[in-house]
């Protein structure tokens, strides 16, 4: 019987760093429930003046609920455009109102949401995003459309999307309404489904937008961008360092994602045989994943050789089908195995999100299992031996005994919150006085502390005991306490080397929402690409609202 | 001021590390005020009073309510009495806590009023508790009329602003190394 991949081999930072989207992800997860339950899409205002000023409203309405994105467009001098976490205007601002907004709402919204960090929203807003327009592509192409061209297709490709979002904020943040107030809504149960509808919406918003620019500048001469271009344009993203710390504070969730693709990939790989339709599906999903690679650039260099080895895996890939491994017993498993032998782990990670697409009917259902409806109601059971809790820290670190913890390469980062920025950040250990601040970022560390604090206890004692003499071991033994029932929890990795690529983690995360064409600018920050090739409103169907994440292959 | 239970949890939490706590207490401490908070309490009150007094271990809510919940299944939690604990409504998030560990609800008794709770509501019965009191915990057998639960906060804003005095000395202060350095390099406009 064939497993799921041991935690050993899924949780290194290097192989999380080359996920890919799947069935399971959270943007496809969404696109699929708002087409098969016919949810309606409506834009209720659009007040937006010659200058780009103003505010709009898009409305969906599932079966039970209505949502509205509620958008402020805004006159942003270029010079104060930022993509940081810590500026302070940008050129839109939006937040997703619960139900339909009053325009005594839209006053409230429009005094808090333009200012976001610095405002605050209530408990009837689920988000606040903003987003900053792409300079090299938004100008040309209110250019070309103005002057009743359709903009150049080059320039489409190489950017990708006219506004990107620099945060998308949710789950109670600056005085939204908490998750815990509407997890329970059939729509919003998976997770980030409240964050994704947002950008949803605003890709819808933006290519609206930028059609009024062309308007006010062309005139009667202006023609609205032609939809197979707007389709291709997705919302781009810029996710720093402030995500990378949810993977590691949120060991449960983060376990649930990785587990219900590991239990897909497991189900597929022990299919004795496939159908032709089955291995068709594959086929031809894997000749629309090579149009998206060719379209995927970057310009960091270690993105710039991963890019060549999965282009490389591809041929082989290719050349593999060829040669009728589908066709043989245990197709799937054959592949995969071959994988593991031939390609690099971008190349792995792509076989087997792919291999998925033909079987919606063993996957699909995982998708109840990603979120974490116990995450508060968990106490740390003190009872619990000190053995047992040995046990539960050697599981998930029992690699990390072998690190040398004082050897300065070891433990040269410190994760700490600046005064100055109020967002996380990395910093150098030996070289800023940071560590008196440190977070508790490095759980493999702190494992192997506890391990050694816990030789001289008696293995019968309960934890509870030693958690009294030793309070500052309490997070790591609330988190040994997860491993035992969650096997995908912790990342087997340093995350303090002077080698860690923060991007890994970034990685992991927006490859379970979905996104694409991941684009490296740093060690530590990311540009990705969201909804690219999915309908807009009004073409999205049962038909339309799945595979759109693979292009077209040209005719 | 309205605040989500999130950001009370948050501000809890780093506010109890500010205060010098451990990482794994400061957790307990957002948990336990959130709660309070969504029992209609004044959550964040009663821990700014805990962390502003730092009472010693013994009389600390905090650090009895954590055993008394980690000895929740090792010793039956029922008539045991605890001595003068200082801000006894921070001990009520862990008696919650512990009543859905061992299954039964508990109640705590003190001078002139009483509470009950599962871990998911919480019922108080007469005058609120002294600063500092007696409290006796027993199993508590039938039923109690559960108290309304509130998904905002509305805390006092002077206590809010102890926790945010308390949470900024978990903050790295600003340096021109660490500017040099910078975490957070320059996201450049440029495309």
């Amino acid at each position: 019987m064939i497993e799921r991949r041991p935690a050993r081999q899924v949780m290194r930072l290097k192989r999380l760093g080359s996920l890919h989207q799947c069935r399971l992800s959270f943007m496809r997860q969404l696109t699929r429930r708002m087409a098969s339950e016919n949810w309606t899409f409506e834009r209720m205002v659009f007040d937006i003046d010659a200058a780009g000023v103003g505010h709009a409203v898009y409305a969906t309405t599932g079966p039970d609920r209505s949502y509205s994105l509620v958008a402020f467009a805004h006159d942003l001098p270029d010079d104060m455009r930022s993509d940081r976490v810590i500026a302070t205007a940008w050129d839109t601002t939006f937040a997703l109102f619960d139900g339909t907004p009053t325009a005594d709402d839209i006053e409230r919204l429009s005094k808090n949401v333009p200012f976001q960090e610095a405002g605050r929203i209530s408990e009837s807003e689920l988000t606040l995003s903003r987003a900053n327009r792409s300079m090299r592509l938004w100008s040309h192409v209110v250019s070309a459309l103005a002057s009743g061209q359709q903009p150049d297709p080059a320039q489409i490709e190489a950017v990708g999307y006219l506004m990107r979002t620099t945060a998308v904020y949710g789950s109670g943040k600056f005085g939204a309404a908490d998750r815990a107030t509407y997890a329970k809504r059939p729509e919003f149960q998976s997770p980030f489904q409240a964050e994704l509808l947002t950008v949803y919406l605003i890709r819808w918003f933006v290519r609206d937008l930028i059609e009024h620019m062309a308007r006010v500048q062309g005139g009667a001469s202006a023609v609205p961008l032609a939809p197979a271009i707007a389709r291709q344009l997705g919302i781009g993203n810029s996710t720093g360092l402030g995500m990378a710390p949810f993977l590691i504070n949120h060991p449960v969730l983060f376990n649930n994602w990785i587990m219900a693709r590991e239990e897909a990939i497991a189900r597929v790989r022990r299919i004795p045989e496939a159908s032709p339709l089955e291995v068709s599906t594959f086929e031809a999903l894997f000749v629309r994943t090579k149009v998206s690679v060719a379209r995927w650039r970057s310009e960091h260099p270690i993105q710039i050789e991963k890019l060549a080895d999965l282009r490389r895996d591809l041929g082989k890939l290719e050349a593999r089908l060829a040669n009728g491994v589908l066709n043989q017993k245990d197709p799937w498993n054959s592949l995969y195995r071959w994988g593991e032998g031939n390609l690099s782990e971008e190349g792995q990670e792509l076989v087997a999100s792919l291999m998925l697409e033909a079987y919606p009917e063993l996957t699909d259902g995982l998708a109840s299992c990603m979120t974490d409806a116990r995450e508060d109601a968990l106490a740390l059971d003190g009872s619990a031996s000190v053995a047992q809790t040995r046990g539960q820290l050697e599981t998930a670190f029992g690699w990390a005994k072998e690190v040398d913890w004082h050897e300065q390469t070891n433990c040269a980062r410190a994760w700490y919150v600046s005064e100055e920025k109020l967002e996380p950040r990395l910093g150098e250990r030996f070289q800023e006085p940071i560590a008196d601040y440190e977070q508790p970022l490095a759980p493999a560390r702190d494992a192997v502390a506890a391990l050694k604090d816990l030789e001289n206890w008696n293995p019968d004692a309960p934890i509870a005991e030693f958690l009294e003499t030793h309070p500052e071991h309490r997070h790591t033994v609330r988190r040994a306490q997860v491993v035992e029932f969650a096997p995908y929890s912790e990342i087997q990795d340093n995350t303090i080397s002077s080698e860690v690529m923060p991007i890994d983690m970034l990685r992991a995360k927006l490859s379970f929402f979905g996104a694409t064409h991941f684009d490296p600018r740093s060690d530590r920050w990311v540009r990705i690409c969201m909804y690219a090739g999915a309908p807009y409103p009004e073409d999205l169907t049962p038909e339309t609202s799945d595979l759109w994440v693979y292009p077209e292959a040209a005719p | 001021m309205s605040f989500s239970l999130n950001e009370v949890e948050a501000q809890a939490k780093k506010a109890t590390r500010g205060a010098g706590y451990s990482w794994g207490m400061a957790e307990e401490a957002g948990r336990a005020t959130a709660w309070l908070c969504a029992q209609g309490r004044d959550g964040v009150a009663v821990l700014a009073a805990v962390l502003d007094a730092a009472p010693d271990a013994d009389h600390c809510s905090l650090a009895q309510g954590t055993r008394l919940c980690d000895r929740a299944k090792i010793a039956p939690s029922q008539n045991r009495v605890l001595h003068r604990v200082f801000q006894p409504l921070l001990l009520l998030p862990f008696v919650g806590f512990a009543s859905r560990q061992i299954g039964q609800p508990l109640s705590i008794t003190w001078e002139g009023g009483s509470a009950v709770t599962d871990g998911a509501s919480l019922c108080i019965l007469g005058r609120d508790p002294d600063a500092q009191a007696d409290l006796a915990i027993a199993i508590h057998a039938g039923t109690f009329t559960a108290g309304t639960k509130f998904t905002r906060a509305t805390p006092d804003s002077s206590a809010w602003d102890m926790l945010s005095q308390f949470a900024h000395r978990t903050y790295a202060p600003a340096t021109e190394e660490s500017r040099r350095l910078g975490a957070g390099d320059s996201q450049s406009n440029a495309l």
